[in-house]
């Protein structure tokens, strides 16, 4: 082969022939990679389950690509977002903010080639209600009309949801209730084909063919525990994605997934698995300039359980919160990587209040109040934490554990299984611990409902049974003047942490990914999630 | 030894039953709800009493533990909470990996290890000697978690000769197999030395020195098949506990097995799955038992008479 190769090559006359060979080649070659497609791949935590919205609470990464909703939340600049038209072109509130209005895009095609209507909306949405479907996410829809007799299974069909026409879907709801446009565009409320969907039942989203969106990708193969592949949807209605294949294996070792990604076997590792590793890349000469950063509309947080003594105490409250010092928290055990947060609200939420007031770190005045309250001689505590997150808690519940043993609290760790944890907090009985949240949507009522609503204070284990609190949050979701609104949640976000002690905010962190060189035009997603849409990225 | 092999069939029956009458109870008795887990940070009280109504999850443990027996009696081993799939269907399908890395993991621990240790018996006190016997105390004292972070870093990230993890292909198994098959193989050689060393000072062994037979036809023809009676029963319950036990492994070199299905299962208290996968675990590590018991019934003349 190789005495051919030289006997033919002879034969090409020297000079431009050979070069204009030399180059035709390389194209040919050039032609060849571009044909086999640019993939991406990226690992993912956990196996996610499931492609069907409704039954998953979590693991967004799928429906973010798969699917569209009928309103969009774009990032439109660190920290910031806008609600743009997705498969909804434009819409209209009533004037009591009850009934909410939806006009399609025309000609938007589900992967197996069916048109989006108005009915296929309407089933999505009654489909989560259905008693049938068994779904996690019903919070995002049981404040529609009939949603609750729809979910007893006393109506076979949810009343407010209506299909006017093929392209107008009308949704009423029990009252007004302003955060329901920025839900509609949470991931949980994905449009499913109601022609592909309702045969499959409970099979659908269990495989890469029982999966079926409007989205910018297509589900093409699925391993469970493994990994799962997406194809570009050429048919997709803003135009194909720039990568072909999109690959994301389910690594459950976070040093396993670092090393795939120095190995160059995944093209973009999410510091969020290991914070650890934070001070190894920025300091990398090599990896260094390869950090992509964003805010995170989240919050790093202490709960209070009022139940559990000596929280029941706003006194003891308040001096726990004085005694942790969030600056040096953040710098030490989060290399400076966010910002120390005052109230409720985190930095890129609606209606973020700037100007929160905050209360000061120090261990002395902490102390005078621990004896005000009737602890002169410091009080024993209990911090509960997952046993199985590793380190990502333990760290900062033993420096916390340090800090306020200062005060006068001798904290006792209690390191426990998920599963336990879980069921503990639900029934109101776990005793401080510490967590994130990050806004599903953005608007305030996804923070002060989710923590503070009656049932909510309850079943996170903090116990703010406060009956005024719960006055303003139904307030804060019927105010329609968004001035009043912010003005609204302004107040109740003071009243909360300054004056009722409630929760010890401690700051929003950035959200660093470390990307391959040949990963450009990679953004990350306003409110600081692991799960991104990948449809504007581009591949070299 | 029909009969012999019928009466441990039968002896199992209970075994299985009070293995998962066992788990079962023993995952009832401490909190968890899998509908919590499930819902994690996103948890609502009104959603979590529906779904669990709705699963069956509020009715008795004996009424849940019958409809689980009743149901694997069919072949039926329920639906798993957590992934809404079959949990036979999840066990086979995640079942070829476990075995393939354990079975290569029980091939590496056996080429390595006997002949290890006959060359250890043989040249006791020998610089290989002491060169086998530290290798294998190593594999046997070195957390699996760790030496696989090692090779990962070695072979995969610095040398790039094989991949980090994942299970596609001959490379992906290399790593893992010796990783799970060194604590195997280290037991092996120091069992396999000790039982040859403890042959070889017999008289037939002696008398055939004696009748001025070679070195190596004495070991390998006289010495090796006796001395081997006591490690193949060790490394036909090996693989047993390969098979069953490769949880870190599979974890660490992410190859979607039983063993990861079954950690997952306890952390989201999944019950079906959980279930099912000790039922199947259970069921092999008798079958491997049960062979190696025949295998040295086989093997020993002495078992078979008695």
């Amino acid at each position: 082969m190789k005495a051919w190769l030289s006997r033919a090559w002879s034969r090409v006359p020297e000079g431009a022939m050979r070069l204009g060979l030399v180059v035709l080649l390389m194209g040919v070659c050039a032609l060849a990679a571009r044909a086999a497609g640019k993939t991406l791949t990226i690992a993912y935590n956990e196996e996610p389950k499931t492609s069907d919205m409704q039954m998953n609470t979590d693991d967004y990464l799928i429906p973010l690509n798969v699917y569209d909703r009928l309103v969009e939340c774009v990032t439109t600049g660190p920290g910031k977002s806008s609600l743009v038209p997705g498969l909804a072109t434009a819409w209209k509130v009533s004037a009591n903010g009850k009934v909410y209005t939806f006009h399609l895009r025309k000609g938007v095609k589900f992967h197996n080639g069916e048109e989006l209507t108005a009915q296929d909306v309407v089933y999505t949405f009654d489909r989560m209600l259905d008693p049938a479907t068994k779904a996690l996410n019903t919070d995002i829809l049981d404040f529609v009309l009939g949603a609750k007799d729809r979910m007893s299974g006393k109506a076979n069909y949810t009343v407010g949801l209506k299909a006017l026409d093929k392209y107008t879907v009308q949704i009423i709801l029990e009252d007004p209730f302003v955060p329901f446009l920025a839900i509609m565009a949470s991931p949980q409320a994905s449009i499913l084909n109601e022609k592909f969907t309702r045969p499959l039942g409970a099979k659908y989203g269990l495989s890469a063919d029982s999966t079926c969106g409007t989205g910018p990708f297509m589900m093409k193969e699925w391993v469970l525990n493994d990994h799962h592949t997406m194809v570009a949807n050429p048919a997709y209605w803003r135009g194909k994605a720039q990568i072909d294949t999109f690959v994301v294996k389910v690594v459950t070792d976070p040093e396993t997934m670092r090393m795939l990604f120095e190995s160059g076997e995944i093209d973009i590792f999410d510091c969020d698995y290991a914070t650890t590793q934070i001070p190894y890349f920025t300091a990398s000469p090599k990896w260094g300039k390869q950090i992509v950063s964003g805010t995170r509309a989240g919050i790093y947080y202490y709960s209070f359980n009022q139940k559990i003594k000596p929280f029941d105490d706003v006194r003891v409250r308040k001096a726990f919160q004085m005694a942790i010092d969030r600056k040096q928290l953040l710098e030490k055990l989060y290399y400076n990587q966010g910002r120390i947060e005052n109230g409720v609200m985190p930095y890129g939420l609606l209606h973020f209040n700037p100007a929160q007031a905050t209360f000061e770190y120090s261990p002395d005045k902490a102390r005078k109040l621990l004896a005000e309250a009737g602890y002169p001689n410091g009080v024993d505590m209990e911090i509960a934490l997952v046993a199985s997150t590793g380190s990502q808690w333990l760290k900062l519940d033993e420096v916390v554990q340090a800090m306020v043993a200062k005060a006068g609290f001798r904290v006792k760790l209690n390191q426990m299984d998920e599963a336990a944890f879980y069921a503990t907090r639900k029934e109101g009985k776990l005793p401080m611990y510490t967590s994130k949240w990050s806004a599903d949507f953005n608007d305030p009522d996804n923070f002060f409902y989710t923590f503070f609503g009656a049932k909510g204070t309850v079943a996170r284990s903090f116990n703010a049974l406060v009956q005024d609190n719960y006055k303003l949050l139904d307030q804060g979701r019927s105010e329609t003047d968004f001035a009043k609104r912010g003005k609204l949640y302004a107040d109740l976000e003071k009243r909360l942490v300054i004056d009722q002690a409630v929760w010890v905010p401690l700051f929003s962190m950035k959200h660093l990914y470390v990307v391959q060189p040949k990963v450009k035009k990679f953004v990350v997603p306003w409110n600081g999630w692991s799960d991104f849409p990948i449809y504007e990225a581009r591949v070299d | 030894m029909a009969k012999f092999i019928l009466k441990r069939l039968l002896i199992s029956i209970p075994v299985l039953i009070g293995i998962t009458f066992i788990i079962f109870f023993m995952l009832n008795v401490v909190p968890g709800d899998p509908v919590t887990v499930m819902m994690r940070e996103h948890i609502s009280p009104d959603v979590v009493a529906r779904v669990r109504a709705q699963m069956h999850l509020d009715d008795p443990a004996l009424v849940r533990y019958v409809r689980f027996l009743a149901g694997a009696l069919r072949g039926d081993l329920g639906e798993s909470y957590k992934l809404h799939r079959p949990v036979a269907a999840l066990i086979l399908g995640a079942f070829p990996n476990t075995m393939v890395l354990a079975l290569w993991a029980a091939a590496f621990a056996w080429v390595v290890g006997i002949p290890a240790g006959i060359v250890s018996a043989v040249k006791q006190y020998s610089l290989p000697d002491n060169i086998f016997m530290g290798f294998s105390l190593l594999g046997v004292s070195m957390p699996v978690f760790w030496s696989a972070l090692l090779f990962q870093w070695a072979f995969a990230v610095k040398l790039g000769w094989l991949p980090v993890a994942g299970f596609s292909g001959w490379r992906s198994v290399v790593m893992p197999a010796i990783v799970l098959g060194w604590a195997s193989s280290g037991m092996i050689a120091r069992l396999t030395r000790s039982s040859l060393l403890e042959v070889m000072r017999n008289d037939y062994i002696r008398t055939a020195r004696a009748k001025g037979m070679r070195e190596l036809p004495v070991i390998l023809g006289h010495a090796l098949k006796n001395s081997l009676l006591p490690v193949v029963t060790v490394m036909a319950i090996q693989v047993a506990g390969l098979l069953a036990g490769a949880v870190i492994t599979e974890s660490v070199f992410n190859i979607p097995g039983v063993g990861r299905i079954a950690v997952n299962a306890i952390q989201s208290r999944d019950m079906p799955l959980l279930q099912g996968a000790v039922l199947f675990e259970t069921i092999l590590v008798i079958v491997f038992n049960l062979g190696a018991d025949i295998l040295y019934a086989y093997l020993d003349p002495r078992i078979k008479a008695s």
